[in-house]
């Protein structure tokens, strides 16, 4: 595996004047798995995401996405990353079928190829809807296969269930589990645990701007303290996530 | 992505706006109302020709122009900041920057040339075609400070961030440049000795887009004739070179704020 393939972080930081919305923080992802980082608003699972899409710069560290550093190489990271930011990234007047095209455009496909990935989402007769004219479940599913659309080192999604019937959220957990299939390394922040804990291989459980806790469902339970039964890993997902947001202090030594 | 793309998707978004047709009609009433209205004042209703609308218009055109076109590019460049979806695309901020400016200069000038032509058929149809040419000259430097004003508006909107706050300062902006700028003029006539004031007036013509449109839509319209001392007397400033002068400085009007604005959001965050 090339050096910092898939996602890496390490020390990244963000401060906004004296706020510290991130401490220094490191986490990897390796193509083909998928990291869900959990945690309350305002942990900085949002900022750690923009970090790596370029949205905004760290104040420290460094972020690679598919081996391309992010701050020195921004345009060949983006090149290899699919991006779905919390909120839509794009003007409500945008009519879909434009908006195909300018990411087929950016991604090297034709229009066509982007047009028929927004067919087989379902989305064929909303291709000259504006953004505006759909509701917010049409419009994540929109935005969603767009972002997944060519990119094939990195996904990043922020909130990507948010809005979505339970169609669309089956939908997300099955772009997911393609983009893995395909050895894209997958980070995405959700507040669904029971999707969290169905989907990722590593749960990054983010408390004030650190990662508190990161393993599998059965590595964080026996963190917590809680029984973990193998036939039904879903169960415990709740208590857990309670029990490391509110904090030990041993769980700030684990590293991500 | 190129450039081509992201003109093609701000064109797409910028001609279903509302903006287009409604500039559109109301550079055809001002055109056709400023026809009219100049030959009034003897008490006759008359269309008047090509000329003397083109230089009636010519106002008009340097105090409404500036204003859409800052007050657009304002709204447009702190609009960015909510394109994260697009800024994570691969390929430079800077291209939304010039998408839009592309995008909308295209759009306000097809309302310009609708709006004007639209007056132009009234008044060939009742004054004849005579210094028609002088008309299309209005156009022409009417785009050309359409392309300024929003590329300085859209600096503006990316360096406020902030919708409220850009179009504050593109109003303000829009003071200096319409008005402002002459308050300098007038104070400099005033304290400088006779003569002494012939360079700074020459760059204050050259540093404010309005004032390089006003005496390039003069100089076109062979203002020392239309226009009595003043006229002259930029056509002496100027001398033969002067057109083209104006020229560049709206140029840069347009090409240097459109830069600062790429750079300014490729380094900040979203």
């Amino acid at each position: 595996m090339s050096p910092h393939a898939g996602i890496e972080l390490q020390g990244v930081s963000k401060s906004y004047g004296a706020r510290a919305a991130l401490q220094p923080l490191d986490l990897r992802v390796a193509p083909g798995e998928v990291v869900a980082l959990v945690g309350p608003n305002g942990a900085g699972k949002s900022t750690t995401l923009r970090i790596l899409a370029g949205a905004i710069h760290a104040t420290a560290g460094s972020a690679w996405v598919a081996g391309h550093d992010v701050a020195l190489e921004p345009l060949t990271a983006r090149r290899q990353l699919g991006y779905l930011p919390q909120k839509l990234g794009v003007p409500l007047p945008t009519v879909v079928r434009d908006l195909a095209a300018l990411v087929a455009s950016a991604r090297g496909l034709s229009a066509p190829a982007a047009v028929s990935a927004l067919v087989t989402a379902g989305l064929g007769d909303r291709l000259d809807a504006t953004l505006g004219e759909m509701s917010g479940g049409q419009r994540q599913r929109v935005m969603l296969a767009l972002a997944t659309l060519g990119a094939a080192g990195a996904l990043l999604l922020d909130e990507p269930s948010i809005s979505l019937d339970t169609e669309g959220a089956e939908e997300v957990r099955e772009a997911i589990r393609a983009a893995r299939r395909a050895g894209a390394a997958v980070l995405f922040a959700s507040h669904h645990l029971s999707d969290v804990a169905r989907l990722a291989d590593r749960i990054a459980v983010m408390v004030e701007g650190r990662i508190v806790a990161c393993g599998s469902v059965e590595e964080l339970a026996r963190v917590a303290g809680v029984a973990w039964d193998r036939r039904s890993p879903e169960a415990p997902i709740e208590r857990i996530y309670r029990i490391l947001v509110q904090g030990r202090p041993e769980l700030h030594r684990v590293t991500a | 992505m190129t450039r081509g793309a992201m003109v093609r998707f701000e064109w797409a978004a910028a001609r279903r706006g509302r903006v287009v047709p409604f500039f559109a009609a109301g550079f055809a009433l001002a055109s056709v109302g400023v026809a009219l209205a100049g030959l009034s004042a003897g008490g006759i209703i008359a269309v008047q020709g090509f000329a003397r609308t083109s230089v009636s218009l010519l106002q008009l055109v340097l105090w409404t122009v500036p204003l859409l076109a800052l007050l657009l590019g304002a709204a447009q460049g702190a609009e960015c900041y909510e394109l994260e979806f697009l800024a994570a695309l691969p390929a430079p901020r800077g291209r939304v920057v010039f998408g839009r400016w592309a995008a909308w200069t295209l759009a306000l000038a097809a309302a310009l040339v609708a709006g004007f032509g639209a007056a132009a058929v009234v008044i060939a149809i009742f004054a004849g075609a005579a210094d028609v040419l002088q008309y299309l000259a209005l156009i022409g430097v009417a785009v050309l400070l359409l392309s300024a004003g929003l590329s300085v508006g859209l600096w503006m909107g990316v360096a406020a961030r902030t919708r409220t706050r850009a179009i504050g300062v593109a109003v303000a902006v829009w003071f200096v440049f319409a008005i402002g700028a002459d308050l300098v003029a007038i104070a400099l006539l005033a304290v400088l000795p006779p003569g002494g004031a012939t360079w700074n007036l020459a760059t204050l013509l050259l540093v404010n887009p309005v004032d390089s449109a006003r005496a390039l839509g003069l100089g076109v319209f062979s203002a020392d004739v239309l226009a009595g001392p003043t006229g002259a007397a930029l056509r002496h400033l100027l001398g033969g070179w002067g057109a083209i002068l104006l020229i560049l400085s709206l140029g840069g009007w347009t090409i240097i704020p459109l830069r600062l604005a790429g750079r300014r959001l490729e380094s900040v965050d979203l």
